[in-house]
């Protein structure tokens, strides 16, 4: 049970509409170990965005019990899920998301500065930009001057920066050609192997191949969870 | 830059310059409007204080007449009420150790020149009053002769007299042996468009011997006219009214506290321009936020708070307001200078703390209006939910 990142019991998200209440997720269990790389798919609108949300913090189911690291966060404050967030969650997006005002290097330092209160000295952000391939020179260019392979890579080092236990990322391929697409998934499961908890919400039955587990949703429901073996 | 929030908010500026610039100067004109209109009053009250203060340090006291009402200044009627000759020594006496008093004789009298007659105003004075009160002449002498009278300036120009121009006062000719000094608005003697003659002379022509129209007080300090009013009045007046005392120093505060009042006025009027600028900045404000949805929908995502997002835009508000109050404070002291030298006519109180300190407190304004305008685009941009802001386009 140590071993255990994540743990859903019911949860339910509904969305109260004025044309009515949208059931988005519907009464969903299940539980993910630290390191295990999960696939989450389904058809459009099934609700797979929904749960990563959920999973990241970003909202708060409307019933069930959501655990993260061991704590239940469905009564927290919006305060203590951003600090959640800040420190052990990170995000890659389909659109990569950078900010726009600041540079690749700063990109990735500002989660840092948001959780330490100071810039890096360590080295920490030119070794994580190293790593994904963004060289010294790349680093000092802002998001708009950058490719989508390049962006999504400097994306993913800001989401390492602060040690995260969770990687989440909702269609990290979906704007890349496939050959970059294939470059950014070895790096997600280099991380994965290295100890990160991956998981990916993907319509690409290649990546979800890939996983150690896939997990089906339709219509906000969990209609099929499967171990891959090979 | 140490705080990454604000090096955003620094950064957003920039990239948006020149709206930003133009948000700023709709604040720098409320600046410039209130703090030129603060700077118009202080300086206008200063040197309109400054030209009455002359006149504030006189008191002059005149009979009661019982007739009540009785604005406008002293001695501008020829009333046959006129002090006694021991009123006037009780005057002097109660009066003397606070100041110069002296005593005023006063009538309308008809003037003729040729053939032309008119009337005017014709004052007596002792010969040392004439030389301690009318203490400058542009032409002449004092009257030396039986017959010699002093004129005014306006009266001299609009009659074409001169020193040695001779016509008749009240039946009797006259020389005329000097011309007074314009002394504009007084309220102890208007000589302006007045004769002025000796004592003697005037008693001979009008009567009224020893028995002055009202009595001159020149305070040696201005502070001390209540005492010398209540003292006049608490003795002179004890069983019934008797004398009257005009303080001009009333009238002087009166004419200095409107002036307070209609620049104040005027004040109120500029900081519309500054409401108009809060509109502007709010709308600058409302436009970053919302052109930014996704930007904030990222920043709360990867864990920043609320209160960092507020913070964020609010710098943004306040550096605005930093351009438009450094701007504001600049043109306001070139164009408050030139601005009092043509509505004032002088610069002399310029360069004061009481007309300087409107810079600062306009900029204070200013930059307050500023943050508070931004504070509610913040507020709105700081409670986005991040999921929504993360969808938008
Ligand atoms: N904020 C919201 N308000 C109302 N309904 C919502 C909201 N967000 C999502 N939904 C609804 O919830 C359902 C699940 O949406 P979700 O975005 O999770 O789908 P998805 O599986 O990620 O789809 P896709 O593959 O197209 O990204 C949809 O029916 C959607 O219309
Ligand atoms: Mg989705």
């Amino acid at each position: 049970m140590t071993d255990e990142v994540v743990r859903l019991e019911n949860i339910s998200k509904i969305y109260p509409l004025l044309s009515g209440d949208v059931l988005a997720l519907n009464n969903i269990s299940l539980s993910i170990k630290t390191g295990e790389f999960v696939a989450i798919i389904g058809p459009s609108g099934s609700g797979k965005s929904t749960l990563l949300n959920q999973l990241g913090c970003l909202d708060v189911p409307t019933s069930g019990d959501l655990k993260i690291g061991g704590k239940s966060i469905t009564q927290m404050s919006d305060s203590e899920l951003t600090h959640l967030r800040l420190i052990m969650i990170g995000f890659i997006f389909q659109k990569f998301n950078l900010l726009p005002l600041l540079s690749a290097y700063e990109n990735v330092e500002y989660p840092y500065t948001l959780k330490y209160r100071k810039r890096d000295t360590s080295g920490r952000v030119t070794k994580l930009l190293d790593m994904v391939g963004i060289n010294e020179d790349l680093a000092k260019h802002k998001p708009s001057e950058l490719s989508g392979g390049q962006q999504q890579r400097v994306a993913i080092a800001r989401s390492l920066v602060n040690n995260p236990k969770i990687l989440l990322c909702d269609e990290p391929t979906g704007n890349l050609d496939s050959k970059t697409g294939v470059l950014v998934m070895n790096m997600l499961k280099k991380l994965n192997s290295k100890g990160k908890t991956l998981i990916i919400v993907t319509h690409d039955p290649g990546i979800a191949a890939q996983a150690d587990r896939t997990i089906t949703i339709r219509d906000g429901e969990l209609v099929a969870d499967v171990v891959n073996n090979q | 830059m140490k705080d990454i929030i604000f090096a955003m908010a620094v950064r957003n500026v920039k990239i948006n310059i020149l709206r930003s610039i133009l948000a700023a100067i709709g604040i720098t004109i409320g600046i410039i409007s209130i703090a030129s209109m603060g700077m118009l009053g202080t300086n206008m009250t200063a040197s309109v204080t400054d030209s009455l203060s002359s006149m504030a340090d006189k008191l002059s006291v005149s009979p009661y007449s019982g007739k009540g009402g009785g604005g406008g200044p002293p001695g501008m009627s020829g009333d046959s009420d006129n002090l006694t000759k021991k009123q006037f020594k009780d005057i002097e006496k109660i009066a003397g150790k606070y100041g110069y008093v002296y005593g005023v004789h006063n009538v309308r009298a008809k003037v003729k020149k040729g053939s032309d007659e008119w009337s005017t105003q014709v004052y007596g004075l002792e010969t040392d009053a004439m030389r301690t009160i009318l203490d400058n002449l542009t032409a002449g002498g004092y009257p030396s002769t039986d017959n010699s009278v002093l004129i005014g300036p306006t009266f001299a120009s609009d009659n074409d007299m001169e020193v040695g121009s001779r016509f008749s006062v009240g039946g009797s000719g006259v020389k005329v042996s000097g011309i007074i000094e314009s002394r504009g608005m007084t309220m102890d003697l208007n000589t302006d468009s007045a004769i002025v003659m000796t004592k003697d002379m005037y008693e001979s022509l009008f009567g009224a011997k020893d028995e002055y129209n009202q009595a001159n007080i020149v305070l040696e300090d201005i502070n001390d006219a209540d005492a010398v009013t209540t003292a006049l009045e608490s003795q002179m007046n004890r069983r019934e009214e008797t004398i009257r005392v005009q303080d001009s120093s009333r009238m002087v505060s009166m004419i200095s506290s409107s002036v307070t009042t209609i620049t104040s006025f005027a004040s109120l009027i500029a900081s519309i321009s500054l409401l108009v600028a809060a509109v502007s900045i709010f709308n600058i404000m409302m436009m970053s936020v919302t052109e930014r949805i996704r930007e904030i929908g990222v920043l709360r995502s990867i864990g920043t708070q609320k209160k960092e997002i507020l913070r964020m835009f609010v710098y943004e508000a306040t550096l605005i307001g930093i351009i438009g109050a450094t701007l504001g404070m600049i043109l306001s002291i070139i164009m408050g200078y030139f601005f009092i030298l043509i509505m004032v006519g002088s610069t002399k109180y310029f360069f004061t703390y009481d007309s300087l300190i409107h810079l600062p407190y306009a900029m204070v304004v200013g930059l307050i209006i500023c943050i508070f305008s931004g504070l509610y685009p913040a507020w709105r941009g700081a409670q986005m939910d991040p999921i929504e802001a993360l969808r938008a386009e």
